[in-house]
C-alpha cells in the first residue's frame, strides 16, 4: 500500500521544518493587530477640530453668492470629489454628470447598498484611510455614522428650508423615499385598492398581499402613528397580524415590483413609490395613487466627513445638491427635501421614520416585525 | 581567540550546506504555497473567529445563543439540511449522469452538453431564480399555464422545498459535471471492459465499477454541494420566505443587515458549517487515502474510448434534449424574452407588440459597462489561473507527499468555503487599511478576495484529479533521472490538466457573479460586472439585467468553449 514517492521521503525532514515555519509565519501574521471587530470606532480626530472642520466652520456662516464664491475656487483647485453614495446609479450618473458639468471638480463615485455604504465608511475611518469626503445615503446608516463620530456640522440657508425630520445632526435630508401601498391594475380595480393601512388587513387579500422582508423601519413608524391616534397594542398587533396572515413575503423592493407588474401578487404593502412610478411609466399595470396616507417617508441625507481631503469640494456638492440638484431629483422622479414652488403632496400627509426610535431600540423592532412576517402562514398555491 | 577561528568557517560551510538543501526549488515551492494557502484562508478565519468568540468584554459565547436561541432553530436545521441534501443529491445526480453520458459513452448531441452544464452557472443566480418563477409559480408561471388544460391550475409550485431543491440543484450541477468530467477523462476503460466481458451488465459495471473508481471525485462533489446549498441566498430569499421557509443563510442575512454587524451570530452560524466542512474533509481524505484503488491513470497505457450505448442511445438522446430544454432553454427563453420587452408581462399578442432592443442599447449607455467587462475578465482570467496552478502544487502536498501536517493544508484551503462574503470583505479591508503596501483601493484587492473565496473549489477539483494519477508514473520519471521540478511539470501538469481545466472554468465562470465582498471592496475605476449587476437589479431595471445576462452567457461561452478546444490539445485524448 505504500505508495510513498522517494523524494518525499529523502526531503522529508526538511521539508517538515519549512512547512511549520511557514505556518508559523502565517499564524505571527494573523495574530498580530490584536481585535479587529470587538474594539469601538473612534472618531479620527484627536482632539481639536480638522482642517476641514474649520473650512466648515468658516463657511457655514456665510450665505448667497459669497458662500459660493469662496467655494468654487477652493473646490475647483481641490480638483476631486470623492464621494460614497447608495443612490440609484440611475440617479447618481444624472447628478454626477450634472455637477462635473457645472463645476471643474472630478467626482469619483463609490456606489453600493446603504449597509455596506456604512461598513466601508467605518473600516476606513477606523484605519484612518480618508477614502470619501462625503456620503449619501439612508437616514438610519447616516445617524449610525453620526455616533461614530464622523461626521461634521453643515448649517447654511439651504439646509434650513428642510423639513425639521431631515435636519439632523452631522447630517442633512437630500430627498424623501415615499413608503405606500401598491396594487396591479388588472388583479385590483379602483374600487377594490385599498384606501387606508388598515385596508390591507381585509382577509380578501389573504394570499395576495406581498410584504418585504427588511421594512421594520415602516412596521415602527406606523405602529406609532397607529399608537398615537389612540389605538391599543393588541389593536395594532391583530392589524399587522392579518396583514400578515396569509402574506407573501418578498426580499428586495425591485423584486417586489416586478412580480407585482407580472401579477404573481395583487397588492404590495410598503413599496417605494418610485419603484412603482418607473414600472407605471413604461406601461406595466401598476398604480400606487391615490395614496394610502399617511404616506411613510424615509429620508436620505448628505453629510461631510470630518476628515475629509476635499473638503471645499464636499461643501460645494452637499450646497449644489440641496440647491440646484433638487431639480435634478425630482426629474428623476424621487421627492426632494427642499420643496420650492408647486408641491405635487401637498394635500398628502406626510409622516417621517421615526428614525431616533429606529436607531435606538432597532434591533428589537427588526426581531418583531421579523416575529410578525414569518408568522404569515403559508398558503397553498393560491 | 584563535582557537575559535577554525570553528567558523567550519559552520559556515555547514550552514552553506543546510541552505543548499534547503533552497530546493522543491522545496522553495512547497513553503510558498502552503504559506500563501495558509495566508489567504487565515487572514479571514482569524478575524471570523476573533469576532465570534471575543467582545469588547473579552470571551463570550454570546453569539452562539443568539444564533442558535432562535425559537424557529430547529425548523431552520431542518429546512436548512432539507434543502441542502436534496440539492446536493439532485446536482449529484444530474452532474454525474450527464458527465458520464458525455465522456464515456457514444450518446448524440454531444455539442449540447456543454452548453447545458455551463450556461447555469453563467446566470446570475437571481436572474436564475427569477425566471424559474416567471416559469413555474403556480400564479403566473408559464409552464403551469402550459399544463392547467389537463393537470389544473397551479401543478408545479416552485415556492416550496421540492422547489427550491429544484432550482438550486440545477444550477449547482454544472460544478458536478465539470469534477466528473475530469474525473471519468482520467478512467482507464479497460476496468469497464473487463467487467462487460465477465458477463455483467452495462448497469452494474455502472454501479460496481465506475462508481467505486470515481468515489473521491463523487465525495468532493457531495462536499461542495451541500456547503453551497448551506450557503446559498439568492433561492432561499426568493423562494423560500415566500412562504415562510427559513434556512440558515436567511439568519446570517439578518443578523449582518444590523449595524455593528452581529458578527459574533454570523460567525457562530459560519463555525457550524465549518465544523461540517472540517468533518467532510476528513472523509473524503479518508476515502481518497485507500491509495492505489481509485488510481486509473497508471503507467499502463491507455486510451479512453467511449461505450456504445445500442438502443439506449435515442433514448439517452432523448432525455438529454429534454434536460437541456429545462435547464438552458427554459430560463435562458424567458430571459431573452423578458430583455426584449418594456416590462415582464406574460406573452400576448401585445406583449411580442412591443418588443424592442432598448434594453439592449440602455446596457451599451452604461458609462462603466467596458470598464466593468476589462475588469472582470482580467479578474476571472487572474484568480482561476492562479488559483488552479496553487492548488495543483497543493494537491501534490496534500496527496502525495509525506510532509506531516500536510492535511492541514487541505483543510486550510477548505476554510474560505464557509466564510460569508461580507465577512470576507471586511477582513480583507480591515487587513488591507492597515498594510504598508498600497492594496486598499486597487484591483489587487479583488484578486486577494477572488483567490480566497475560490481556493476551496480549486483544491477539491486538484486533489480529486490527483487522486487518480498514479504514483509509479512521478517515479519512474525519477528514476529516470527528472528533477522535481520537471516530473512536476512534464507529467503531472498534463495528466491532471483535465481536473484543472474543469476548475479553471469554473472559477472564471462563477467569478462573473462575486458579488458580496467586492461590493464592498472595490473602488472607482474598478468596477466589475457583478456590480453593475447589482446596480440595475437596484434601480428596478430587471428588463436590463436580463439583456445583461443574456450578454454574459455568450461572452462566456464563447470564452469556455475556446478554453475547452484548446484542453482538449493538452492530457488525454479520446479516441
Amino acid at each position: 500500500m505504500n505508495t510513498a514517492p522517494l523524494s518525499g521521503r529523502r526531503s522529508g525532514s526538511p521539508a517538515k521544518r519549512a512547512l511549520a515555519s511557514g505556518s508559523a509565519l502565517v499564524l505571527l501574521l494573523a495574530g498580530c493587530g490584536g481585535s479587529p471587530t470587538a474594539a469601538a470606532p473612534q472618531a479620527t480626530t484627536g482632539g481639536g477640530p480638522t482642517a476641514a472642520e474649520k473650512l466648515y466652520t468658516e463657511v457655514n456662516g456665510m450665505t448667497g453668492q459669497q458662500r459660493r464664491d469662496k467655494l468654487v475656487p477652493l473646490a475647483e483647485k481641490e480638483g476631486t470629489l470623492d464621494l460614497y453614495t447608495s443612490m440609484t446609479s440611475d440617479v447618481a450618473d444624472v447628478v454626477i454628470k450634472a455637477f462635473e458639468d457645472q463645476f471643474n471638480v472630478t467626482v469619483n463615485l463609490y456606489r453600493a447598498g446603504s449597509e455596506t455604504v456604512l461598513q466601508r465608511i467605518v473600516q476606513e475611518q477606523k484605519a484612518h484611510y480618508q477614502g470619501n469626503d462625503v456620503v449619501e445615503t439612508n437616514a438610519t446608516e447616516l445617524f449610525d455614522l453620526n455616533s461614530e463620530g464622523v461626521l461634521a456640522t453643515y448649517d447654511g440657508e439651504r439646509r434650513r428650508m428642510v423639513p425639521d425630520a431631515g435636519r439632523q445632526q452631522g447630517w442633512t435630508a437630500t430627498r424623501f423615499n415615499l413608503f405606500a401601498p401598491s396594487w396591479n391594475t388588472k388583479l385590483v380595480t379602483p374600487d377594490q385598492a385599498p384606501k387606508t393601512w388598515e385596508d390591507l388587513a381585509d382577509p380578501k387579500w389573504d394570499g395576495k398581499l406581498a410584504m418585504e422582508i427588511s421594512d421594520s423601519d415602516w412596521y415602527l413608524t406606523l405602529y406609532g402613528y397607529w399608537k398615537k391616534k389612540g389605538k391599543t397594542d393588541d389593536e395594532i398587533n391583530k392589524l399587522f397580524a392579518d396583514m400578515a396572515k396569509g402574506a407573501k413575503i418578498v426580499k428586495g423592493h425591485t423584486v417586489q415590483g416586478q412580480l407585482l407588474s407580472a401579477g404573481q401578487f395583487s397588492v404590495v404593502a410598503s413599496n417605494y413609490s418610485y419603484i412603482v412610478e418607473q414600472a407605471k411609466a413604461k406601461g406595466a399595470p401598476v398604480d400606487y395613487q391615490p395614496y394610502v396616507e399617511p404616506v411613510i417617508a424615509r429620508p436620505n441625507g448628505i453629510g461631510l466627513m470630518k476628515a475629509a481631503k476635499h473638503p471645499a469640494a464636499a461643501m460645494l456638492f452637499t450646497d449644489w445638491l440641496l440647491q440646484e440638484g433638487q431639480a435634478l431629483l425630482v426629474k428623476q422622479g424621487l421627492t426632494p427635501a427642499i420643496v420650492e414652488g408647486d408641491d405635487p403632496l401637498k394635500d398628502v400627509e406626510i409622516i417621517p421614520i421615526d428614525v431616533e426610535e429606529l436607531t435606538k431600540n432597532g434591533e428589537e423592532w427588526n426581531k418583531r416585525y421579523d416575529q410578525v412576517i414569518s408568522n404569515g402562514e403559508q398558503v397553498d398555491g393560491n | 581567540m584563535t582557537t575559535a577561528s577554525p570553528a567558523v568557517p567550519a559552520r559556515k560551510g555547514a550552514t552553506l550546506g543546510w541552505l543548499r538543501r534547503l533552497g530546493t526549488p522543491k522545496l522553495i515551492i512547497i513553503v510558498v504555497v502552503a504559506g500563501v494557502i495558509g495566508y489567504l484562508a487565515l487572514v479571514p478565519l482569524y478575524y471570523l473567529i476573533w469576532g465570534t468568540f471575543f467582545d469588547a468584554n473579552g470571551f463570550t459565547l454570546g453569539g452562539f445563543a443568539r444564533a442558535y436561541g432562535d425559537p424557529r432553530v430547529g425548523g431552520m436545521i431542518g429546512n436548512s439540511l432539507w434543502f441542502a441534501v436534496g440539492a446536493a443529491v439532485l446536482s449529484l445526480v444530474v452532474g454525474t449522469a450527464l458527465a458520464y453520458l458525455n465522456v464515456r459513452t457514444d450518446v448524440p448531441f454531444k455539442g449540447l452538453f456543454f452548453a447545458a452544464s455551463i450556461i447555469p452557472l453563467i446566470i446570475p443566480g437571481i436572474l436564475y431564480t427569477i425566471a424559474w418563477i416567471f416559469l413555474a409559480s403556480p400564479d403566473i408561471g408559464l409552464l403551469n399555464k402550459l399544463i392547467e388544460p389537463v393537470f389544473g391550475p397551479g401543478f408545479f409550485d416552485v415556492f416550496t422545498v421540492w422547489g427550491m431543491v429544484w432550482v438550486e440543484g440545477l444550477h449547482l450541477s454544472p460544478i458536478v459535471f465539470l469534477l466528473m468530467v475530469a474525473a471519468f477523462r482520467s478512467m482507464d476503460p479497460s476496468l469497464e471492459e473487463s467487467a462487460l466481458m465477465s458477463g455483467a451488465s452495462r448497469w452494474q459495471v455502472f454501479r460496481r465499477v465506475t462508481v467505486p473508481l470515481t468515489r473521491p471525485a463523487i465525495v468532493a462533489a457531495v462536499l461542495v454541494m451541500v456547503v453551497r446549498s448551506l450557503e446559498s441566498f439568492e433561492v432561499p430569499a426568493l423562494l423560500g420566505l415566500q412562504n415562510g421557509i427559513y434556512v440558515f443563510t436567511s439568519r446570517i442575512y439578518f443578523v449582518l443587515r444590523t449595524y455593528p454587524p452581529d458578527l459574533a451570530a454570523a460567525g457562530a452560524l459560519a463555525v457550524g458549517l465549518l465544523v461540517f466542512a472540517v468533518i467532510g474533509v476528513a472523509i473524503s481524505n479518508l476515502v481518497g487515502r485507500s491509495g492505489k484503488t481509485y488510481q486509473t491513470v497508471t503507467g499502463k497505457g491507455f486510451r479512453p474510448r467511449p461505450m456504445e450505448l445500442g438502443k439506449w442511445r435515442p433514448v439517452m438522446g432523448g432525455v438529454i434534449v429534454l434536460y437541456f430544454f429545462l435547464t438552458v432553454v427554459g430560463p435562458l427563453l424567458v430571459l431573452l424574452y423578458t430583455s426584449l420587452l418594456k416590462f415582464y408581462q406574460a406573452p400576448s399578442t401585445e406583449a411580442f407588440a412591443s418588443m424592442s432592443l432598448d434594453n439592449y442599447r440602455q446596457l451599451f449607455d452604461i458609462s462603466d459597462a467596458m470598464t466593468a467587462l476589462k475588469n472582470s475578465l482580467a479578474l476571472g482570467l487572474g484568480s482561476a489561473t492562479l488559483v488552479m496552478v496553487l492548488m495543483a502544487v497543493g494537491a501534490w502536498i496534500v496527496v502525495r507527499s509525506r510532509i506531516p501536517g500536510r492535511q492541514l493544508v487541505d483543510h486550510l484551503s477548505f476554510v474560505p468555503l464557509v466564510i460569508p462574503g461580507l465577512v470576507l470583505g471586511l477582513a480583507l479591508s480591515f487587513v488591507y487599511l492597515r498594510s504598508p503596501i498600497p492594496i486598499y483601493g486597487t484591483i489587487f484587492i479583488l484578486l486577494i478576495a477572488y483567490c480566497t473565496r475560490y481556493m476551496p473549489y480549486g483544491m477539491r477539483y486538484a486533489v480529486t484529479s490527483m487522486h487518480q494519477i498514479s504514483a509509479e508514473l512521478e517515479e519512474s520519471a525519477q528514476v529516470s533521472g527528472a528533477s522535481w521540478w520537471q516530473t512536476f511539470r512534464r507529467v503531472l501538469l498534463p495528466l491532471l490538466s483535465p481536473g484543472l481545466l474543469a476548475g479553471w472554468i469554473y472559477i472564471l465562470v462563477v467569478s462573473f457573479r462575486e458579488l458580496s465582498s467586492s461590493i464592498l471592496l472595490y473602488s472607482p475605476g474598478n468596477e466589475v460586472l457583478s456590480i453593475l449587476i447589482f446596480e440595475q437589479y437596484e434601480n428596478g431595471q430587471f428588463t436590463v439585467l436580463a439583456a445583461l445576462g443574456v450578454v454574459m452567457v455568450l461572452t462566456l461561452a464563447v470564452l469556455v468553449i475556446i478554453a475547452y478546444k484548446l484542453g482538449a490539445k493538452v492530457g488525454l485524448r479520446q479516441d
